[in-house]
């Protein structure tokens, strides 16, 4: 374990990169069926997985500005038809308009095996059992069906989905899912591109302050009037990360890995990183994010730092659902390529490179994680592909994905690529890579 | 005992030019006020008869069935995409759709380039030479009409609602509320929820907001100007930065020749704000925002309109094309006196 004073939440990739290897989230054992198992995460934390290690996800209904998408508890709704046409969820636009590529498009089922259980499965605490329509029996977490992602390839991969925050104007995506974080209660932790943040069970971040500890409160007098210590009740009790320290007789408060817990009084959204701008304060995280590249920076924009390049240009993401009632991600270089190509250029390869290049990797550099790492990809088609492939170029990955910079981005902190596509960029567009957002409440 | 004696005296020499509400909100020379409502300056008469006697434009969900009335014999990539991509891309290619612009003499606006031509406008108050092609561009376009246009609804309540747009002027060096012929005027954003009445939807003035160094130190910007009869006129600013943020992107939008026109009391301003817009910029903090979806509210045609921004922007030419680069725009502005507290950096210890 690194000494407290090393697990800022400062926004400094270096700490970042220092950090991610020593913080790991606990969780909470729960009942298990056979062959389910425990795997933990560089983005997600704890997640279930099959016996190989795959992360289980569930796709959850979420309401879109049309309708719904997703599965309801219960029931089933990826199977192994090939949906055809648009279903009308990207208002403005109707339903029935056949989909792109066709003649290769893949299954629901293709691309999320559903977990099946064995003639001899018995539901077990929250793990049920429902029936397919070939009356097979697939294992359901919490009432929501499971299934596993063919874009994970080793054990701890979640390429398949996030935990970040949507909202209706996103896809109906798929989520990973875990046992419970052993937290108190009255606590969370969510996903972010920092790691996983703990906050209240009111989504409010939860700081420490450095040299803080037990029989070592430093917080007091006027500092409260801007710190929230969070207490615990009387008989509340220390379990794993989390104890309790003394702040005056009979005055007990929650600390995580020994450093007490606040709130700050002045935060104006969840998920905010406003109080670690006071000194010495800092977000409390129960795992970071694997470091970004070395060469990479942070920039400060209108609202809030970004991820960069050396160069300082904004690091933008592709994310794609499509308009079928599947809700397909089209976000993968092994997906259908036609809307990012028509959205960076206008469906011409060359001019998306040129509006939207990709960020290149030096050759021979190795990824700092499963997460992010430098893959060959063929530009014109977007496809991964081998380095000894004609015009092939080695570039940055996030979850499998590539990264990219916005040619109008003029200057160091110019988020003008942020929210280009359709949907605000949520459903066939790009957003910029945020670090940090005092602005849209923690939903980027 | 002789000081309150001074002070009051002071304030009774002071009440025949200073309200109640002046004299306690402009404090050694200094008066701020944040902004709560902005939006595109529309001349509107009674059912558009005058300024859109053919009507208004059609948006996008008119435009797709006209385009593809067989789309279910078409994919993706030749309908839906098809549209994103001349939205996303725009270009100045005739799209097939006349695009119907504001007619009539009338708009709202100032003179901006101090001449008076055939395509400019004139003030309903018979002021000529106004400069406002913006009008001209979305006056016809429902979403941009008041009072229950899309944009003009939610662009509008965006500015009081996301503080990434609260920006503020301050006045320095003012003598008279009502007449000063030299004030000082700086620009900042504000970091602060809005002192609100009751209903939570209308800001109360004598609230307090910090100066954003923390992240809005490149929007701060300096002018001079001067009070007559009440009204501050301010001189052009060569470039000043709008943050808009409607649903959540973090946008822009980019003026030149900024100046503003209000009207001045001891608890609030309103007004004018005119520029000239970057084309691009004023197009994509309006499709950034609002999708296609959003657009289709107020058949806004993003591919038309871009098109016509184009046509009728007025100045900054390109100086390898000759094509102009900004248009002229005026903007209705409403702002709530506050009291501004500029710390210099964040405080660097609050342990005890």
């Amino acid at each position: 374990m690194l000494p407290q004073s090393v697990t800022a939440a400062c926004l400094s990739l270096l700490t970042l990169g220092a950090i991610a290897e020593d913080l790991r989230e606990a969780w909470r054992e729960v009942p298990m069926p056979a062959g389910i198992q425990v795997v933990l995460t560089e983005l997600e934390g704890p997640v279930f997985a099959d016996a190989s290690g795959r992360t289980l996800y569930q796709w959850p209904q979420h309401k879109l500005r049309n309708g719904y998408s997703g599965e309801a508890p219960g029931v089933p709704a990826c199977y192994d038809e090939v949906v055809t046409v648009t279903t009308g969820l990207m208002s403005p636009y109707p339903a029935g308009i056949p989909l792109p590529e066709l003649d290769s498009r893949s299954s629901c089922a293709d691309l999320w095996p559903p977990v099946l259980a064995d003639e001899f499965a018995e539901p077990l605490g929250d793990w049920s059992l429902v029936e397919r329509r070939d009356g097979t029996r697939q294992w359901a977490y919490d009432e929501q069906p499971l299934y596993t992602s063919v874009r994970d390839q080793e054990p701890g991969d979640t390429f398949g989905g996030s935990g970040r925050k949507v909202d209706g104007d996103s896809p109906a995506i798929r989520v990973p899912v875990g046992p419970p974080a052993l937290l108190p209660p009255g606590f969370a932790v969510k996903t972010t591109s920092l790691g996983r943040m703990i906050t209240t069970d009111r989504n409010y971040a939860v700081y420490a302050l450095d040299g803080e500890g037990p029989g070592n409160i430093l917080c007091r007098g006027a500092c409260l009037d801007r710190w929230t210590p969070l207490l615990a009740p009387g008989l509340a009790i220390a379990q794993g990360d989390w104890t309790i320290v003394e702040r005056a007789p009979g005055q007990r408060q929650w600390a995580f890995h020994g450093s007490p817990v606040y709130t700050h009084r002045l935060d104006t959204h969840p998920w905010s990183q406003q109080g670690s701008d006071e000194a010495g304060w800092r977000n409390v995280f129960t795992q970071h994010a694997p470091a970004p590249p070395q060469s990479f920076t942070e920039q400060a924009t209108l609202a809030g730092t970004v991820l960069a390049t050396a160069e300082g240009k904004t690091i933008y993401v592709y994310r794609c659902g499509e308009d079928s009632q599947d809700q397909l991600a089209c976000d993968h270089p092994q997906d259908s390529q036609v809307y990012r190509l028509a959205i960076c250029g206008g469906g011409d390869a060359q001019r998306c490179q040129e509006r939207w290049p990709y960020v290149p990797a030096v050759p021979g550099t190795s990824g700092t994680s499963r997460s992010w790492r430098p893959q060959w990809i063929d530009p014109m088609t977007g496809r991964f592909t081998s380095a000894d492939s004609p015009g092939a170029a080695f570039v940055w990955t996030y979850r499998d994905r590539p990264v990219y910079t916005y040619d109008l981005d003029r200057q160091a902190g110019d988020v003008h690529g942020a929210g280009i596509g359709e949907w605000r960029g949520k459903r066939n567009g790009l957003a910029a890579f945020w670090l940090r957002d005092d602005y849209m409440q923690g939903i980027e | 005992m002789r000081t309150s004696f001074r002070l009051l005296l002071g304030l009774v020499l002071a009440a025949p030019a200073m309200s109640y509400g002046q004299a306690s909100t402009l404090r050694d020379g200094r008066i701020a006020y944040v902004m709560t409502d902005l939006f595109w300056s529309v001349y509107q008469t009674e059912d558009g008869c005058e300024e859109c006697p053919r009507g208004f434009n059609d948006g996008p969900r008119e435009q797709f069935e006209a385009l593809f009335p067989n789309h279910a014999a078409l994919d993706v990539t030749r309908t839906q995409l098809h549209q994103e991509v001349l939205t996303w891309l725009p270009d100045t290619e005739p799209d097939g759709f006349e695009f119907l612009e504001a007619e009539g003499p009338y708009a709202y606006g100032l003179n901006l380039d101090g001449e008076v031509s055939d395509n400019d406008f004139q003030h309903p108050d018979g002021t000529p030479g106004i400069d406002n092609q913006v009008y001209r561009a979305v006056a016809c376009i429902i979403g941009f009409r008041g009072p229950d246009g899309v944009e003009y609804i939610f662009q509008n309540k965006a500015i009081i609602d996301e503080p990434y747009n609260r920006m503020m002027i301050e006045l320095s060096d003012v003598d008279d509320l009502v007449n000063d012929d030299a004030v000082q005027v700086h620009l900042y954003r504000g970091r602060d929820e809005l002192l609100k009445d009751a209903t939570g939807e209308g800001a109360l003035p004598g609230g307090t907001q910090r100066v954003d160094r923390r992240w809005g130190e490149s929007l701060i910007r300096h002018t001079t100007g001067q009070i007559v009869d009440g009204v501050l006129i301010t001189e052009p600013m060569p470039d000043m930065v709008m943050p808009w943020m409607n649903l959540r992107v973090p946008s822009i939008q980019l003026f030149r020749d900024a100046r503003f026109r209000l009207d001045l009391t001891p608890t609030g301003a309103r007004g004018l704000l005119a520029a000239y817009a970057d084309v691009d910029t004023w197009y994509y903090q309006l499709i950034r925002n609002d999708s296609t979806h959003h657009l289709s509210n107020g058949q806004i045609s993003g591919i038309s309109l871009y098109r016509a921004l184009r046509r009728l922007a007025d100045a900054y030419p390109d100086p390898e094309t000759g094509a102009p680069t900004a248009i002229s725009t005026a903007l209705d502005v409403k702002m709530t006196q506050v009291f501004v507290l500029d710390e210099p950096s964040a405080p660097t210890a609050t342990a005890e």
